[in-house]
């Protein structure tokens, strides 16, 4: 999430060279992250969709209908979970294919997500719960995020961003490896002992990595030259 | 715990919250008329520092003596045990709620609006209008000198009467309301910290609506980044101030129906459709992308304002709303509270 008018020179020590990549092959590959963060972008719009149908529908029923509050509210509570589960279960695998993404190519990408699906759909099948299965899929996200992170900050080459300087990659890492953690909070530990500081813990994720990511610029220790480019659109 | 001398106290505190506070809120709508004016009428637009700066010493002032009548009512409003007399403690009314809403989000937006360095000629009216919309707003409706805080000293009122009344069952239902709402509501650090994000990040929206419509006027990339940054500056805190009520929620509002109603529908809807616009922005430089950004923009600053509307038309449990259970019925916390009886 950093700024794309700005364009940040990097400093010479840290573009060592890379392995000369195709330009199809660059392509391609932007054009599957445009193609996550689209959809992304369209769940996230349906969700907000979602929850502002159910406001106006909450609004309606209870100037309407007397009572709801202790009658229609269970059955609404209900229905928009039947509505968002499947939305919110797209968003968690899309999240899972972002994760990946910086560390494989696009078919390795494809097989270990495969895998990662296989992972939460085996939990589910023989824990039989929906929420085991997301569990077990949101904790191989997790890992994966880990090591990105790690390997970002050791500034290993491997790990992919459409950003630029690696305080702004760390950060991104933390803060979305902040919101799997999270998801992991309310898929599984909402009546656990753990859940405070495992919150605590995934706030402070989301919080510092979206600081570092937003004002890397400002933080960063060696400052690059920036040149702000401005045009017409 | 002497009833009838606390009340007398309170409503001296009135009265001079009254007096001092009230030529405050009578200048407001007129300040609020004078800012509004010179920020629309562009022979004029010079004097907008000075008028923003003047508006904002008033209510910086008016805060100062606010902040006075919380500390004072904080000295005077203690909840006593009736069954053992033991004093559970004072209420700390945060700055931010009922009455004061509008006055400290005006105050904060005003603040936002002097700290304006990039493209400040454009979005200085912008900041101005906002400021003096919520100033005529807080006189108006808000009232928070002459009407202060009608449901806190309603129930602490509602509650010292049944301390008084001599019946045992009542004094001890009053106890636990009150206790209940000092305990998870106004003593709660999640109230102390919460709402000023949410104003915090509320203002920095405005200022990045501003320029997003500055960017759809002139077609000038400047006027993005510019907006970037006020919605990046807004995001932080926002995103804080919803984590933060998460675990809150969970504690205080337990046995309540909460998901799903309408305030936090709307809060999420608005936190997805802000990440959205930072998600999206990232391609600006693709063809006609800067226009989808714009575009979820402009929603996402509607959708902010329905949200905070949210709060007074859509019953909820995070809601002012007639539906709504009032505060004198935080009582439903208390089975949480354990062993308060």
């Amino acid at each position: 999430m950093n700024d794309p008018v700005d364009i940040t020179p990097v400093p010479a020590e840290e573009t060592p060279a890379r392995p000369r990549v195709a330009a199809s092959s660059i392509a391609n590959a932007r054009g599957w992250d445009f193609a996550l963060m689209m959809a992304t972008v369209v769940l996230f719009g349906g969700l907000g969709l979602q929850s502002f149908l159910g406001t106006v529908y909450v609004w309606w029923a209870e100037n309407s209908v007397p009572g709801w509050n202790a009658t229609g509210y269970p059955g609404y509570i209900q229905a928009m979970n039947a509505i968002a589960a499947p939305q919110i279960i797209l968003l968690v695998v899309i999240m899972g294919l972002c994760v990946p993404k910086r560390l494989f190519s696009r078919t390795a990408l494809l097989a270990v997500s495969g895998g990662m699906l296989a992972c939460g759909l085996l939990v589910w099948a023989v824990d039989g719960s929906l929420a085991a299965g997301l569990t077990a899929y949101l904790f191989l996200a997790a890992l994966i995020q880990v090591a990105v992170v790690v390997m970002t900050v050791a500034g290993a080459r491997g790990p992919s961003y459409l950003t630029e300087g690696r305080l702004t990659k760390t950060g991104s890492g933390l803060l979305h490896l902040g919101f799997i953690v999270f998801a992991i909070v309310v898929v599984a530990l909402q009546r656990s002992t753990l859940m405070l500081p495992v919150f605590w813990a995934s706030t402070a994720l989301m919080l510092v990595g979206t600081v570092m990511s937003f004002y890397a610029d400002r933080l960063a220790v060696r400052r690059v030259q920036r040149v702000v480019v401005e045009r017409e659109f | 715990m002497d009833i009838a001398s606390t009340q007398a106290q309170i409503a001296r505190l009135i009265d001079l919250l009254s007096t001092w506070g009230g030529p405050i809120q009578a200048v407001l709508p007129f300040a609020a008329i004078a800012l509004f004016v010179v920020a629309v009428v562009p022979s004029l637009r010079r004097w907008l520092p000075v008028a923003l700066g003047a508006s904002l010493a008033l209510l910086v002032i008016g805060e100062a003596l606010l902040t006075w009548f919380h500390w004072r009512l904080w000295e005077l409003c203690q909840v006593v045990n009736p069954m053992t007399g033991a004093v559970h403690g004072s209420v700390a009314v945060p700055l931010w709620v009922e009455s004061e809403k509008l006055y400290v989000w005006g105050l904060v937006v005003a603040v936002l609006g002097m700290s304006i360095r990039r493209h400040r000629a454009e979005l200085l009216p912008g900041a101005a209008i906002t400021t003096a919309l919520l100033m005529f707003g807080a006189a108006l409706w808000g009232k928070p000198f002459t009407e202060p805080l009608p449901q806190f000293l309603g129930q602490y009122a509602g509650y010292l009467q049944a301390m008084g009344s001599g019946v045992p069952q009542l004094a001890e239902q009053a106890f636990r309301g009150m206790e209940g709402s000092r305990q998870f509501y106004y003593n709660t650090w999640y109230m102390w910290v919460h709402p000023p994000l949410l104003f915090i990040s509320y203002g920095a929206f405005a200022l990045s609506f501003i320029a997003t419509l500055q960017m759809l006027r002139t077609r000038f990339s400047a006027y993005e980044t510019t907006a970037y940054r006020w919605a990046r500056f807004g995001y932080l805190p926002l995103t804080a101030g919803m984590l933060i009520g998460f675990p809150w929620a969970i504690l205080a509002w337990q046995g309540e129906s909460w998901w799903w109603s309408g305030k936090v529908n709307m809060s999420i809807m608005m936190w997805l459709l802000y990440t959205a616009v930072l998600h999206a922005r990232l391609y600006l430089r693709r063809r006609g992308m800067w226009r989808w950004v714009a575009a979820l923009a402009v929603l996402s600053f509607v959708v902010l304002v329905l949200t905070y509307l949210a709060t007074y038309i859509v019953p909820g449990a995070h809601s002012y709303a007639l539906a709504a259970p009032p505060p004198a019925a935080m009582a439903s916390l208390t089975p949480i509270a354990g062993g308060i009886a």
